[in-house]
């Protein structure tokens, strides 16, 4: 079955793979740097899903909708870098585990 | 005018008593000036009353209403029928001589002025009970009443001896009030009235069942704790901690025979049960004889007394419960005026011997004290039925009402043996043979002031068999007089004099030990035992209780589990990122999850 | 055609993907990420979404992974050290991952569009710079214009977020 055609179910199907590799890599590395790189992942995932949805459903919209999700991507990543930056010149460090002093 | 004769003799002593506490306090001659007044003058009043009604007619003074609902009528009013008339002229009389006594008994006491203001306020209960033309108004004087007593006994506040005899008074009364309130409340809800005027047409009615026998053994619970009847008898032998003349007046005279007062009131209720009749009956017979027993081995002067007054009520008790009420007023017009001057008379011999009550260390008073000494003969006379004196009058008429309950005649005639014994043995060790305490060697009689008052009590006691009781009782309470318990009782009754002369004339120590008598029948001990002890535990339990499950388990216990909640929620906040994430995406994915399964995709 | 194309983007893809997550070098990281993205463009146009690719691959792989390596080599970033294995986590993982390939696929697949087959040629949409930039200007103006704020918001954030303070 998954060998014949090519369905809107593989594609939402890899989709939903990266999107578990994405959250693996958030969730479990240690530096800071890789849990963004790995939350670009989560966005492309999502990504793939728009523009697949849209192209089987006849939805270009979800095109623009894709647009606008890689500009906010790159917003998101250049503030989080400029944080990392700032944050860095203090702890020296981006283990995410020496960053935990908002705690109880 | 004359109607409102019983509010003034009611009300002055209480205005006496108000003004005595709340200006006069400093003042104690001024203060016992107005509290003898107003006794002398609700004395006259009564005397009054007594002169100008006629005996069989009923005289109501104006009522007030005062509750109103649901039926129940009961009025703060006072009623002046010939047994109120009667009873009031009793009470103010030897209330009066009382007040004279005390003037010279307390005339050495710094707290004089209180002891009159209680006193008067006494009077004022009292007679608030015997004028009371209803149960619920006689009810809230039976516990003035208790109230007074508690003060009075109390008086010499500063003796725990004192304050622990007023308070077992106060508990052990009460515990018969909730019997009385249960009865008052179980009268109106038979007979739908409480007043007393109604109370024998509404009960002729007839109400049978257990319902009345209930009723009324309810109110015989209230005579119980006033009269202090078995089982709530206890109080009265310690109420000897008060001064004499509250001995004499409250727990001889007026206030023990409130309740017998209050059965001949109630006396159309109880009739209708032949079970309550009978329980009030054999109660009264018993109990003439058991403190008859315990009398003969008391030491304490006052005690023996005591003693003799719990019979003594019990031959009342006993006669309203054979449902003659003439004899039942008869002896207790007579008891009055006899048991209050042998009280008056020990409370002499103590003062006499310098505050001794042990008649063991007494001796040789018939020399150094012989009016005392001869006017104790007298009461003793009347007290043990010898005729003609006014005792024997009495108390031949209840054991006329035995004739035909041959049980009761038995207990009540071997009462009058023993009787006759232990009040002899008193006059015998207290006055007879040589001094055997320093006191006694220093004895002289008192000033006149306590003088004349037991002259006109002993004067009274002889001649007091003379008054037409039964005319202020109504028709059918004359006494009869039958031949055989007349000749049996007086022969039981001479016959204890023989075995106490010969035991104890001449004697200097007790050589008769009964401990069993001399314990009370350990009857106070078994209370303690078990009601008192029993009170404790659970005021124990409940303290402990209190302390774990109410102070620990609940107060503390949700503090504590609001900090440990708090606690453990704490851990929430770690801190770190990357678990925060975990915890959304876990519960971003069991969102998801619902979803899906509740179709809304499908 | 179409399935040659897609299985081989997609094997591309994730194994780039996995290399971004295990790989403890961030520049090592940092490259397969690129790697991954461009894999991302070309999976969109198999999905005729041509612009969208061309778009994917400047901005994203081009601008923003190139940023991400110029902030690795200003704070030089060492390699990840070494940890020592914990069983309880290797575990989750496992079960995570058997979870993952046994239920995505049902899911993605339980959709009732998901049974629409790709050939190419007959999508209803086009992926055309022309349409897309008319759809974009037109019907969502406005948030293009927010968008433009948006960037320009994240401009002066970073400046500010990076400025030393003043006297060091």
């Amino acid at each position: 079955m998954i060998f014949s055609e090519i369905t809107l179910g593989h594609y939402l199907a890899l989709s939903g793979f990266l999107f578990i590799i994405g959250l693996a890599g958030v969730l479990l590395r240690r530096s800071l740097l890789i849990v963004m790189m790995s939350l670009e992942l989560l966005l492309n995932a999502a990504n793939l899903a728009l523009v697949a949805v849209g192209r089987f459903q006849g939805l270009p919209d979800t095109q623009v909708a894709v647009f606008f999700v890689i500009t906010v991507a790159a917003a998101e990543v250049a503030i989080g870098l400029a944080i990392l930056v700032a944050i860095f010149r203090v702890k020296k460090t981006t283990a995410i585990d020496s960053m935990s002093s908002l705690r109880f | 005018m004359i109607a409102y004769t019983p509010y003034l003799i009611l009300l002055l002593p209480l205005v006496a008593a108000v003004l005595i506490r709340l200006f006069l306090h400093p003042f104690p001659k001024i203060a016992v000036t107005c509290s003898v007044g107003a006794c002398l003058l609700s004395f006259g009043g009564s005397l009054l009353l007594l002169a100008s009604g006629t005996p069989s007619g009923g005289m109501a003074a104006p009522t007030v209403t005062w509750i109103e609902f649901a039926g129940l009528k009961a009025n703060f009013g006072l009623v002046a029928d010939p047994l109120a008339r009667m009873m009031a002229a009793l009470v103010t009389g030897v209330a009066f001589l009382v007040h004279i006594y005390s003037i010279g008994y307390l005339s050495k006491d710094p707290s004089r002025s209180r002891f009159f203001a209680e006193l008067s306020l006494f009077v004022f209960s009292m007679l608030g009970i015997v004028f009371a033309d209803n149960l619920v108004t006689m009810f809230i004087f039976w516990e003035l009443v208790g109230l007074s007593s508690y003060l009075l006994i109390g008086f010499w506040f500063d003796r725990p001896a004192a304050g622990a005899a007023a308070n077992k008074a106060f508990l052990v009364n009460r515990i018969g009030d909730f019997g009385f309130i249960l009865g008052i409340l179980g009268t109106w809800s038979l007979f739908g009235t409480i007043g007393f005027a109604d109370l024998p047409s509404r009960a002729s009615a007839g109400v049978a069942g257990w319902a009345v026998t209930a009723v009324g053994l309810g109110l015989f619970c209230g005579c119980l704790g006033k009269s202090a009847q078995f089982p709530l008898h206890v109080w009265l032998p310690d109420s000897m901690e008060g001064p004499t003349p509250v001995s004499s007046l409250l727990h001889a005279a007026t206030m023990v025979v409130a309740g017998v007062y209050m059965l001949i009131r109630v006396l159309p209720v109880l009739e209708l049960s032949q079970v309550t009749m009978t329980t009030i009956a054999w109660v009264g017979g018993i109990m003439t004889l058991l403190p008859a027993m315990i009398a003969c081995q008391q030491n304490d002067i006052k005690r023996i007394l005591a003693y003799s007054t719990l019979s003594e009520i019990a031959y009342m008790v006993m006669a309203v419960g054979l449902g003659v009420t003439g004899p039942a007023m008869y002896h207790l017009m007579t008891h009055a005026f006899f048991k209050c001057l042998l009280f008056l008379a020990s409370g002499s011999v103590i003062h006499g011997c310098h505050e001794e009550q042990d008649i063991w260390k007494m001796g040789g008073l018939s020399k150094r004290m012989p009016f005392t000494y001869r006017v104790t003969w007298i009461g003793t006379i009347a007290l043990c039925g010898i005729p003609p004196v006014s005792g024997f009058w009495s108390k031949d008429a209840i054991f006329t009402a035995t004739a035909s309950h041959p049980g009761l005649a038995a207990v009540s005639m071997l009462a009058g043996f023993f009787t006759s014994f232990f009040m002899l043995r008193m006059i015998l060790v207290a006055f007879g043979g040589n001094p055997r305490g320093e006191g006694a060697k220093h004895a002289h009689e008192g000033p006149p002031v306590m003088v004349v008052p037991m002259l006109i009590l002993a004067v009274l006691s002889i001649f007091s068999g003379l008054f037409p009781v039964e005319a202020f009782l109504g028709a059918g309470h004359e006494a009869h007089h039958a031949s055989w318990t007349l000749w049996v009782s007086l022969l039981v009754a001479l016959a204890g004099f023989i075995p106490a002369y010969q035991i104890y004339a001449g004697a200097n120590q007790d050589p008769v030990s009964i401990p069993l008598l001399r314990g009370k029948f350990y009857i106070d001990e078994f209370y303690q035992r078990f009601f008192v002890a029993g009170q404790d535990g659970l005021g124990r339990l409940a303290d402990a209780f209190e302390g774990w499950v109410v102070r620990g388990f609940i107060v503390r216990g949700s503090g504590v589990m609001a900090r440990a909640a708090g606690q453990g929620l704490r851990l929430v906040q770690c801190g770190q990122v990357q678990i925060y994430a975990a915890v959304f995406i876990v519960g971003a994915m069991l969102l998801v999850g619902w979803l899906i399964r509740s179709g809304a995709w499908k | 055609m179409e399935q040659i194309f897609f299985w081989s983007l997609a094997i591309g893809l994730l194994t780039a993907a996995t290399a971004v997550v295990v790989l403890r070098n961030p520049v090592s990281s940092a490259v397969c990420l690129v790697v991954a993205l461009v894999f991302q463009a070309a999976l969109f146009v198999t999905l005729e979404a041509n612009f969208l690719a061309a778009v994917q691959v400047i901005v994203y792989a081009g601008a923003v992974m190139v940023l991400f390596l110029f902030v690795i080599m200003l704070l030089d970033v060492k390699e990840e050290a070494r940890r020592p294995m914990v069983w309880s986590k290797v575990v989750a993982v496992g079960a995570g991952v058997v979870v993952a390939i046994l239920g995505i696929p049902r899911l993605a697949t339980s959709f009732p569009a998901s049974q629409k087959t790709l050939v190419w040629g007959q999508g209803k949409t086009s992926g055309a710079a022309q349409d897309l930039g008319t759809l974009l200007f037109a019907s969502y103006a406005p948030l293009f214009l927010l968008t433009g704020v948006l960037l320009l918001v994240a401009t002066i954030g970073v400046v500010v977020l990076c400025r030393r303070d003043p006297g060091t």
